[in-house]
């Protein structure tokens, strides 16, 4: 008696029967809530402006945003699932998205997707995640890099160094450059969990996309252990060891003001962290960016991105509204609006980042992604719930903070520790 | 017990007094100060510092500006929720527990003592335990995303609290007065009304104080059952904090806490003293 | 029927009728409040041996999910912290409260004043006390940096970010927040300490000293077992303070039980795990308890025996 089956059974034959009204039911007004966790700053502003563009097309818009982080958005997702009530859409990403697709029927938007030749424009391993089962339930909405190198103008100066550097090697002697140029801590990373994850996924993709694809997507054993990821626990160490052992579990934004005035050299961070540097008063002068150490010299990209799941609904209202949101988020003009609120770039492939409204961290960014998957360099970011559930990114990341925290740790216990710990989360 | 007089052993008792009552201040300072100062200025400086301009718009934004999603109307609305919550949910528990207490303590019954047990055990109970239990109650009652179901939450974990702070209470007053009453023929309300109630302010104060301030500071069910306009204040104030993309409004967040925080001050500062005699009537055991 | 015996049996069954409601709310709010206990207490423990991950399905995995959070880090970490945190935690506080309690009681100016002071942190929320304790302990930008600037530059205090001594830093946010409870309890027992006792070891010659050790500090017994039942209670469910003060860092250095609970059930999507620590919180709990119980009935006994 295994609800799981038979949930997924029904999920799975629900979706394939309902029909996407792809014309609404002629004078049914489209209604749509929607639970997110965007209730502030620029992720707040731009859900809000993405509800104004569904009002204009004459819907009525109910966003309830959850306070605080993913986990009291899925709290609230799940309570309202188990009541029965799920909202017809909702924030979701990665490999959730699969996971939460059997536990509620979802809708299939295969229809409304090849209606607006949306495939064509994703990056494919993004596309798979929302599609599991092979329909589509979720349409992906911005991107954001996680591993984009940030410099500090100021260092850069005392360090006399005009190279932006490309392999993790250049990295590493700029980094000592710097220290031995007056930068007090030449890495300006924060200590919060997803940040030592992103001080991994960074290395070992630089390192060795493939080995990142083998060991950090796929999961392989062999992997896990091999060469590769023992060197990039190697360069955490280093990166850990250039920051400020002050920083504790803090959030790198702390460390703005020294990275600005040249007392902090780089930060790896994600593509967002241009738009926190701005909000806090500094200008696009006092730093650079630039794509993420790469060893094969061709860009690596940490994808990490967000979409947005439809749950089925019998109400018309609710499933035109569905409708209608579908086709405004795979809408290239309205990703471009909401790129240009949060600092992202858009999924789709073929929008045009040169006019106005988009900044150079933005452009790199967006052609960074071109250039990293002509060479299928693309990868899942691990540290943002890409690659893995939860469940299994948490036990891997409890692995990076460690060692991250604790200089005893070697890479070969390191090594040993993060095998330990996905074969106790599979 | 000693004469107030102006000895060394005084002095040095006053100069460290002096000194754990200004740590004890010290985080309430750090907050007033940051409630000041500007989100540009905290965050190019440093959390713990003197302003050097002086926001005193914070507080109005904080009370009916700032902006969550597309609602912005400040932390007012949210404030109303709270208390649309918290006075119902601690006058009904305490007035339950105060006659639990009584009844297990001074009228007993077979099994008192037994239900007792189970009942002040709840307190060690955590909350992550009852989330999705009270998620399945709420659904089945239809009381999903209402105060009315938050209100349900907080009375029913409540009298945990109530029944043990009042029961302690209670059992100090003489089984005789209680014997006399019983014998004169007085039942079960009179013998609450007559004799228990009059004696019980102190306790009822304490328990009062007690259960406002837990469930007015409340978070994980405040978020998790309700939604948008309906939640609680503590709600309210995570919602100001860091997205991804940005920084956190410091300023204004520490304006909404102090606001937020200010019915609980308040209370605290105006039944303090009660708080303490309520504790010495009845000797707590 | 004999009319007396049947009025006899009416006046019995109206007066059951009339006890009704008494009956009912004795009984009532104690049944939903110990009945929804054990219930939801029951539903823990059955999540915990099923497969369930993001909602509760029903399933038999015998002990899997218990073994399998044993063998996690998070878990040992958090269970000997526990151990650590919370007999630092209620010892401290007692310690404080009692400290604080006799000072006020030395009859000095102001006392109302100084009684707010020590009460208020009981009115802020965890959250905000974590918050805010993370910035005053955090060494780059809180104590240390002050007393660094003042000039003494080899001071440090840098426990929160020390791996080893982080969780102290959660026992003084804590004490901070909880001791004006332990304090106010302790006041009113010293105040009402028996005044015939104390008057009689005055005139027995006893000093301050000797005095609180003979007379006043044993009668506070009883008020002693309350306040460490109040601080235990606070050191195993606290949850909303860590996260704020610590999130369970640096690393995984100050995991609690509450903390692993929520990460497990909630953020990792394993509730039939998390359900696992939830129980065995629960068992911790009863080890402490179960013992506390059996020793006061035993003494019960006793006494009734004596």
């Amino acid at each position: 008696m295994n609800k799981i089956s038979r949930r997924a059974m029904l999920a799975g034959t629900a979706g394939l029967m309902t029909a996407p009204r792809l014309s609404s039911a002629q004078g049914v007004k489209p209604r749509l809530t929607v639970i997110s966790q965007w209730s502030a700053g620029s992720d707040g502003a731009a859900i809000t402006a993405l509800g104004k563009k569904f009002e204009e097309k004459g819907g009525t818009w109910q966003h309830s945003p959850v306070p605080g982080f993913t986990t009291e958005m899925m709290n609230k997702l799940r309570a309202q699932i188990m009541a029965g009530d799920p909202p017809a859409c909702s924030q979701l990403k990665g490999p959730e998205i699969a996971a939460w697709s059997k536990i509620a029927a979802t809708v299939n938007l295969d229809a409304l997707v090849a209606a607006a030749g949306y495939e064509k424009v994703v990056a494919p391993d993004l596309a798979r995640l929302h599609k599991p089962g092979g329909k589509w339930i979720s349409l992906p909405l911005q991107i954001y890099s996680t591993n984009m190198l940030f410099l500090s103008k100021r260092a850069m100066d005392k360090a006399k160094a005009d190279r932006i550097p490309v392999t993790w090697a250049e990295f590493n002697a700029l980094a000592e450059k710097m220290k031995a140029g007056g930068v007090t801590y030449p890495i300006a990373n924060g200590g919060t969990r997803p940040d030592d994850g992103q001080k991994f996924e960074a290395a070992l993709a630089g390192i060795s996309p493939a080995a990142y694809r083998a060991g950090i997507m796929a999961l392989d054993e062999k992997a896990l252990k091999g060469p590769e990821v023992k060197a990039a626990f190697a360069q955490v160490r280093s990166i850990a060891d250039w920051m400020d052992p002050n920083t504790a579990a803090q959030h790198y934004s702390i460390n703005l003001p020294r990275f600005v005035a040249g007392d902090m050299g780089m930060m790896i961070q994600g593509g967002w962290a241009q738009g926190v540097l701005l909000n806090a008063g500094f200008k696009l002068d006092d730093f650079i960016i630039a794509p993420g150490p790469s060893d094969n010299g061709k860009p690596v990209f940490l994808l990490n991105a967000d979409a947005f799941i439809f749950w089925q609904r019998k109400e018309p209202d609710l499933q035109a509204g569905q409708t209608l949101m579908a086709e405004l988020v795979m809408d290239p003009v309205i990703q471009t609006m909401y790129s240009q609120i949060t600092g992202s770039i858009p999924v789709r492939t073929d929008v045009d980042l040169s006019g106005a409204g988009w900044s150079d961290g933005q452009r790199r960014t967006a052609a960074a992604l071109k250039e990293a998957v002509a060479a299928n360099q693309a990868v899942l970011s691990l540290a943002h719930n890409m690659a893995q559930e939860n469940g299994m990114t948490a036990a891997m990341i409890d692995v990076f903070t460690e060692y991250v925290k604790n200089k005893a740790i070697t890479p070969d216990q390191a090594v040993a520790r993060l095998s330990n710990a996905v074969e106790g989360a599979r | 017990m000693r004469e107030a007089s102006f000895t060394p052993s005084r002095v040095l008792i006053y100069f460290v007094v002096s000194l754990i009552a200004a740590a004890y201040l010290v985080p309430l300072l750090v907050v007033v100060l940051n409630s000041l100062r500007t989100a540009e200025e905290i965050a190019q400086t440093s959390m713990i510092g003197w302003p050097k301009q002086w926001a005193w718009g914070n507080y109005a934004i904080a009370w009916g500006e700032f902006c969550i999603a597309q609602t912005c109307a400040g932390i007012r609305p949210y404030m109303l929720n709270s208390a649309l919550v918290s006075i119902p949910a601690t006058i009904i528990s305490t007035l339950l527990g105060s006659v639990a207490g009584y009844a297990v303590s001074l009228w007993r019954f077979p099994g008192d003592r037994w239900i007792y047990g189970v009942v002040t055990l709840g307190i060690f109970l955590p909350q992550q335990m009852r989330l999705l239990p009270w998620t399945i109650v709420l659904r089945d009652l239809n009381l999903t995303n209402t105060l009315t179901g938050l209100v349900l939450i907080h009375t029913i974990q409540g009298l945990s609290f109530t029944t043990l702070f009042c029961r302690n209470y209670y059992i100090a007053i003489p089984q005789e007065l209680i014997r006399a009453a019983r014998i004169d023929g007085a039942g079960f309300y009179r013998i609450f009304w007559r004799i228990v109630l009059p004696l019980s302010p102190p306790i009822l104060i304490v328990t009062v104080i007690w259960q406002f301030t837990h469930i007015w500071n409340e978070f994980l069910y405040g978020v998790t059952f309700t939604s948008g306009q309906q939640q609680p204040v503590t709600a309210a104030l995570i919602a100001l904090s860091a997205s991804v993309a940005d920084i956190p409004q410091h300023g204004v967040q520490s304006a909404a806490v102090m606001i937020a925080a200010l019915p609980t001050l308040l209370v605290y500062l105006f039944g303090g003293r009660y708080f303490v005699r309520g504790l010495t009537a009845g000797a707590v055991k | 029927m004999p009319a007396a015996a049947r009025n006899g049996q009416r006046r019995l069954a109206l007066d059951q009728l009339r006890r009704l409601p008494e009956f009912l709310i004795i009984w009532v709010p104690l049944l939903l409040s110990a009945g929804h206990l054990i219930a939801f207490a029951l539903w823990t423990i059955w999540v915990s041996f099923t497969p369930s991950t993001l909602v509760p399905v029903s399933g038999w995995v015998g002990l899997r999910n218990y073994t399998a959070m044993m063998a996690t880090r998070n878990w040992q970490i958090a269970f000997d912290n526990l151990l650590l945190f919370g007999c630092g935690f209620v010892l401290l506080s007692v310690l404080t409260g009692l400290g604080l309690a006799i000072l006020l009681d030395q009859r000095i100016r102001g006392e109302n004043v100084l009684r707010s002071i020590f009460l208020y942190p009981l009115a802020v929320s965890f959250v905000v006390t974590g918050t805010v304790w993370s910035w005053l302990l955090n060494p780059g930008i809180g104590i240390q940096k002050l007393v660094n600037g003042l000039g003494w530059t080899s001071f440090r205090f840098d426990w929160l970010i020390d791996r080893e001594m982080a969780i102290w830093t959660i026992v003084i946010a804590a004490v901070w927040q909880s001791s004006g409870f332990a304090m106010a309890l302790f006041l009113a027992g010293l105040r009402s300490v028996d005044a015939d006792l104390i008057k009689a070891a005055q005139i027995d010659g006893a000093g301050p000293v000797r005095m609180y050790r003979r007379v006043i500090l044993p009668a506070l017994w009883p008020i002693t077992v309350t306040v460490v039942v109040i601080q235990l209670q606070f050191a195993i469910t606290t949850f909303d303070l860590v996260r704020a003060l610590t999130g369970g860092g640096p690393g995984i250095a100050t995991q609690l039980p509450a903390l692993v609970v929520y990460d497990f059930m909630f953020q990792r999507g394993l509730l039939a795990r998390g359900a696992a620590a939830a129980v065995l919180m629960l068992l911790i709990l009863l080890a402490v308890l179960l013992p506390y119980a059996a020793w006061r009935y035993l003494q019960r006994r006793q006494s009734a025996h004596a």
